[in-house]
């Protein structure tokens, strides 16, 4: 079916109309219009994170004179602390503050863990060097005693700095991949990443250090698995359809979204999602989409809000005829799931999306992106995603 | 971002100069020659070809030539050199690129780094072989209007003779 499709002309009509709609719109800036009842987070350079975590230190350190009885404000990161912004179509997180007392002996260890981050933080930005969570736990391991601990201090210390991780220098593994038609500047070296091969370039968690220098892409792709990566790089898909795509191999990491946002907001580009048809698969494009409840606070800094959802839909099963043998049904858990994401605020606005999930709920079946490989390899390079971005069919 | 539209419609984005600025002092110029080298063709429309080369004079004029000229009436004669290997490799590819920089380039004959003398002589080198052979040109036509003049019988072969010698001389001597 894909060999007979070949000599079809796709100009990419509709995906051309969303490129000038947004290079003809002013970019918004960030945290500009965030509601009042949200706190307020700034990304910053290294010198501003130290200043922020000295005066946070000074404020300590007077504390303990005044009172002897230093307790420690950060905002809330519970559940009932977590705004969804209409406006913003964001997560946020709002304005309820959580104290944690020095003198208790409840809270005795997670102060001293929280100590030992800020310990940890000022030695990274005093030596300008980035450390990853796993090396962060490694290095008291008997005070950590778990991953879990350090990373919750680690996400601590940033809300208490209102800041982002990245800021603070403790950032995730590497675990993305870039390819397509952009050139970046990684401190004193320019990389093609049309010349990189199949695998792409590794995103950087190290941003900080990256910079884009140019670009003739049209659109931004974001697939979730690295399968269908292989299959797009292998087709060289972005020399006939100008583009720049990204994978994280599930739900996009701190570094994937963020550096999705940089490129959506300096390029000013519209950016796609190619997903499995289940549950899991709009879960991760609505991560890349609001950002995670984990990490609200970031959310401005993560999240690509206009993000469109261009498959595989669960429409599409039909459309394009997927087999029925290549449709798995749908787990009890994955029921479950669908039904959860149907009562989200940020579903129940978007009609097309709830009608999708539904429809999911009818059939009761799900499919993975390989499963277009039933028409076979090329099918999803040379018919399915170049039908969709001429004609539009996108939520 | 500037953006360059080209006339399919499709577009091309190149980083704003003003970003250019914090850069380390050679960045710039590798930037240029890099879409020069490698970009610049593949994006097949002369009018975009034409704007991005006139942006890329600007980024030279304005970012990559005064971020060096800074470098080189600074005392650090480490950063010095760094900058004269770059200006060197830059000149002997295009000496276009690095006229403005000449004066400068006079000027470090007078530091007391010897490495920093060597590399700016021989940057200047290129300066002086380019103004000789200009000069050569030059004679050369006008030896070859002396030619015209003596064949048609207008100047004696006294007078031809004479201008062919100062012009052997000065081409064997330069």
């Amino acid at each position: 079916m894909a060999k007979k499709e070949n000599s079809t002309k796709y100009d990419m009509d509709a995906t051309k109309k969303l490129l000038n709609e947004m290079l003809n719109k002013e970019s918004k800036k960030l945290n500009a219009d965030l509601p009042e009842d949200t706190i307020k987070i700034d990304d910053l350079v290294r010198k501003q994170a130290l200043e922020r975590l000295y005066n946070l230190v000074d404020q300590l350190i007077e504390e303990i004179y005044a009172t002897g009885k230093p307790v420690i404000e950060l905002p809330s990161r519970s559940n009932s602390n977590i705004i969804w912004d209409e406006k913003s179509d964001l997560l946020l997180l709002g304005k309820q503050i959580q104290k944690k007392q020095f003198h208790t002996l409840t809270s005795v260890a997670d102060i001293t863990r929280l100590m030992r981050v800020m310990e940890i933080i000022n030695e990274l930005l005093q030596k300008n060097i980035h450390a990853t969570k796993r090396e962060i736990f490694y290095t008291d391991v008997k005070l950590f005693n778990d991953q879990k601990n350090s990373d919750k201090s680690i996400e601590d210390v940033s809300t208490m700095l209102y800041t982002t991780r990245n800021s603070t220098h403790i950032v995730a593994s590497a675990r993305g991949s870039c390819v397509g038609r952009l050139r970046i500047r990684d401190r004193n070296d320019i990389i093609d990443l049309e010349g990189l091969g199949s695998g792409g370039w590794g995103i950087s968690p190290m941003l900080d250090d990256i910079e884009i220098i140019e670009s003739d892409a049209e659109f931004i792709l974001v697939v979730e698995k690295d399968a269908a990566m292989m299959r797009l790089a292998e087709a060289r898909f972005w020399r006939q359809y100008p583009c720049i795509i990204l994978t994280s191999q599930g739900v996009g990491n701190v570094a994937v979204r963020m550096f999705l946002k940089r490129l959506r907001n300096e390029l000013k580009l519209p950016v796609f999602s190619l997903v499995d048809s289940d549950p899991y698969g709009h879960y991760i494009h609505s991560v890349y989409m609001r950002g995670s409840k984990r990490l609200s606070y970031e959310s401005p800094f993560l999240a690509t809000p206009d993000i469109k959802l261009l498959g595989v839909l669960t429409r599409d099963l039909d459309k394009y005829n997927v087999p029925d043998d290549c449709r798995l049904p749908m787990s009890k858990r994955d029921i479950k799931r669908t039904e959860e994401l149907l009562k989200e605020d940020y579903v129940k606005k978007n009609p097309e999306w709830e009608k999708d999930l539904k429809l999911a709920l009818k059939y009761k079946k799900k499919a993975e992106i390989q499963a277009l490989s039933s028409h076979g390899f090329e099918f999803l390079t040379e018919k399915y995603l170049p039908e969709k971005l001429t004609t539009g069919d996108w939520i | 971002m500037r953006l360059f539209r080209k006339k399919d419609g499709s577009i091309v984005q190149l980083i704003d100069k003003k970003k250019m600025m914090d850069w380390p002092v050679e960045l710039p110029l590798i930037f240029i020659e890099y879409i020069r080298n490698n970009k610049l063709e593949k994006y097949n429309d002369k009018k975009v070809e034409q704007e991005i080369n006139n942006y890329l004079d600007e980024v030279l004029e304005e970012v990559a030539i005064p971020r060096l000229i800074k470098v080189l009436k600074g005392e650090n004669n480490e950063e010095i050199v760094d900058a004269l290997n770059r200006i060197e490799k830059i000149a002997t590819e295009n000496l276009d690129m690095a006229r403005p920089i000449k004066p400068y380039l006079e000027d470090l004959m007078n530091n007391t780094n010897k490495q920093v003398k060597t590399l700016s002589d021989k940057i200047l080198e290129l300066f002086r072989k380019e103004e000789r052979r200009k000069e050569l040109n030059k004679r050369r036509k006008q030896m070859k209007e002396k030619e015209d003049l003596f064949l048609a019988g207008k100047i004696s072969a006294e007078e031809y003779a004479t201008a062919r010698k100062k012009y052997l001389e000065f081409r064997d001597n330069r």
